[in-house]
């Protein structure tokens, strides 16, 4: 540990291991470090069983849970676009290798009381429930023209310009209601309140796009989930990171940032100084450099039984958009099963999740629960979310923040590029890494 | 597993220093490295090669742990999956030998059904300090048939290696081969004996 480092990593989280992987393959001197003796803080998942009650302070595990290895239970629950960010970053990186995953079977969205399947192609938008006959067939139009749509190739905009007309612009170009409105921009466009409505709809268009593009990759829904559990991305990360030369040390008494003056000097932990020229770590290594900007309720709900409504599905998401329940923040839930090994035979988990509005938090996220059936038992966290106060640059002590309420890794790789990029000077270079192979 | 030769997945494990990422570089492309700095496993990952077993081709693909143990744990995710264990220890070292039993643990409970193998490197070792015969003889004893197998090599002389991997290839496949027609017969329909489904099948079939 007395070496020096480019870079000493705090926190085992998927941020901080895709951070740890891309230093790593960039040439750089990596130390990483947690507190914890397990991979992936608040990214991991919890196993056995008995981890998650202990943790909740709630006893013992009942037998009729089965096996508690069986168990790989996330505290952050998340998806994987098909097509997104950090499916490019898993590719990109050769980590798709370290891991399997399952397409996630249905994805739905909660109007008027009940759940209704997204309708996410011209076929079943036509067979939806969420819409009367010629709402569905605008609807159809509109996502046909967003299918079409091409920022190279003027025939395809119909007089939109995705820079000047915005969202709301375009809804009412199609004559959309305010309902098809609400599931379009926050279960298909994955918005998490109405502001894009009043923004160029360039984005928006990019979006709705790329939920059709997931979609058409692997059928029932655009989302993919790893078997083991969401703690196995980190461990990938990790490993990579670990074959560029990166070093791994759990277990590490409260590593801590040292400074002299305002110059970074390195982290100090078990008496021992790791001299380096930056620091990556989570919230938790440098609070007094992070606001708090609100906080997230996540409920892990053991069921022993899908989600009514789903369709027996094994896997599947329920997004409440915020009109539907007069919030300003949508309410989330993702269901996984013994399908994906991450609960004992016929057990499933769902993780209800939204960003807190009252000092209720629980109270607020009920109509979620209600929709869970028969629930075995309950496990509830309220976190702080928080973010760093600069960008890094000045100290050289760059931070992730919090994961957020949303149900997909969007935000997440956004959050690690941006961080590169302010490290680098310039974006992450995919190219570093295929050539590195080529040479092994 | 529908198209293509089988696959077997097989993990390296043993304490930091055995040489496992030596007999890493013999199996990816028969190389040896004669320095032993205090640097570890560096752009190591995984190796695939072809084996006959049983006039099958078979696929063993080797994984070095990445060095993540050198100063930590390697997490739950290398052990996913695996088919086998190499369970590496240094002749010359004793410690890394009798840790063993640890490892095993770890093995069985994170890579569970898989075989786990024993391999003593550094087999061209004299001297006083090595592991002897009589000590692995002990220890296969306390294992009893928790091993598949157990093998000294060197790999600076190449010695030993390949007979190892084809051996373990030869295991595996059997083995998997024995538990594909062990769950044919293991799955049974309530109420029907298995004697009885055929017959009924054939009935379906004619009407």
């Amino acid at each position: 540990m007395d070496e020096e480092y480019d870079a000493v990593v705090l926190g085992t989280g998927l941020k901080e291991c895709i951070l740890s992987g891309m230093l790593s393959v960039s040439g750089r001197k990596v130390l990483h470090m947690d507190r914890n003796n397990y991979y992936g803080g608040e990214s991991a998942s919890i196993t056995p069983l008995q981890d998650l009650y202990d943790k909740f302070k709630m006893g013992k595990a009942p037998e009729s849970m089965g096996r508690g290895r069986d168990w790989n239970v996330d505290l952050i629950p998340k998806f994987l676009m098909a097509n997104g960010k950090l499916v490019d970053l898993l590719i990109h990186t050769g980590v798709t290798k370290y891991l399997e995953f399952k397409s996630v079977e249905g994805s739905y969205v909660y109007k008027g009381g009940k759940i209704h399947k997204v309708p996410a192609d011209e076929k079943e938008a036509l067979s939806s429930s969420l819409m009367g006959l010629f709402e569905k067939r605008r609807f159809r139009k509109f996502l046909m023209f967003c299918q079409e749509f091409s920022l190279d190739d003027p025939k395809t905009w119909e007089g939109v310009d995705a820079k000047m007309t915005t969202a709301q612009e375009l809804y009412d170009k199609f004559s959309l209601d305010q309902n098809t409105a609400d599931f379009t921009g926050h279960a298909i466009a994955l918005y998490l309140n109405d502001e894009y409505k009043n923004q160029p709809c360039g984005e928006f268009i990019e979006r709705v796009k790329l939920y059709s593009g997931s979609l058409a990759r692997y059928g029932k829904s655009p989302y993919l989930y790893p078997l083991y559990g969401l703690g196995e991305l980190p461990q990938g990360f990790a490993r990579l990171s670990a074959i560029y030369g990166g070093t791994y040390m759990l277990d590490k008494k409260e590593p801590k940032i040292v400074f002299d003056g305002d110059k970074l000097l390195g982290v100090e932990s078990d008496g021992e100084v790791a001299k380096c020229k930056m620091v990556v770590c989570d919230p938790s290594y440098a609070p007094d450099k992070c606001k708090k900007t609100g906080q997230v309720i996540r409920i892990i709900c053991i069921l022993n039984h899908p989600i009514p409504h789903t369709n027996d599905s094994l896997s599947s998401q329920i997004i409440i958009p915020q009109n539907q329940v007069n919030r300003k923040h949508d309410i989330y839930v993702g269901c996984v099963s013994y399908a994906h090994n991450v609960a004992a035979k016929n057990f499933f988990l769902a993780i209800v999740s939204t960003h807190v509005e009252t000092d209720n938090p629980e109270r607020e996220v009920q109509v979620a629960l209600d929709l869970l059936g028969p629930i075995e038992q309950k496990f509830v966290t309220v976190s702080d979310l928080y973010q760093p106060i600069d960008n890094g640059k000045q100290n050289k002590v760059y931070i992730s923040s919090s994961y957020d309420a949303t149900s997909h890794f969007e935000t997440t790789c956004l959050d690690v590029l941006k961080i590169y990029e302010i490290i680098d000077g310039k974006p992450f270079d995919f190219s570093k890494i295929k050539k590195t192979e080529d040479d092994m | 597993m529908a198209t293509g030769s089988p696959n077997y997945k097989i993990i390296l494990c043993g304490e930091y220093g055995v040489g496992k990422s030596s007999i890493f570089r013999r199996f990816m492309n028969n190389s040896f490295l004669e320095e032993t700095g205090k640097k570890s496993t560096i752009g190591l990952d995984q190796a695939t090669q072809m084996f006959r077993a049983h006039g099958t081709e078979v696929k063993l693909t080797l994984w070095d742990t990445g060095g993540m143990e050198r100063m930590s744990f390697i997490g739950s995710s290398y052990y996913r999956g695996a088919n086998a264990a190499l369970l590496c220890y240094s002749m010359r070292n004793k410690d890394s030998f009798t840790i063993l039993s640890q490892y095993i643990l770890d093995i069985v409970m994170n890579a569970e059904g898989a075989k786990i193998f024993l391999c003593g490197n550094f087999a061209d070792c004299t001297g006083e300090n090595c592991v002897t015969k009589a000590n692995i003889e002990s220890f296969e004893r306390e294992c009893g048939d928790v091993l598949s197998g157990n093998y000294q090599i060197s790999c600076k002389d190449n010695t030993g290696l390949n007979d190892m991997f084809s051996d373990i290839a030869r295991v595996l496949h059997q083995d998997a081969v024995n538990k594909m027609t062990l769950r044919k017969d293991m799955i049974v329909r309530p109420g029907i004996s298995p004697e009885a489904e055929p017959a009924h099948k054939r009935k379906c079939c004619s009407e």
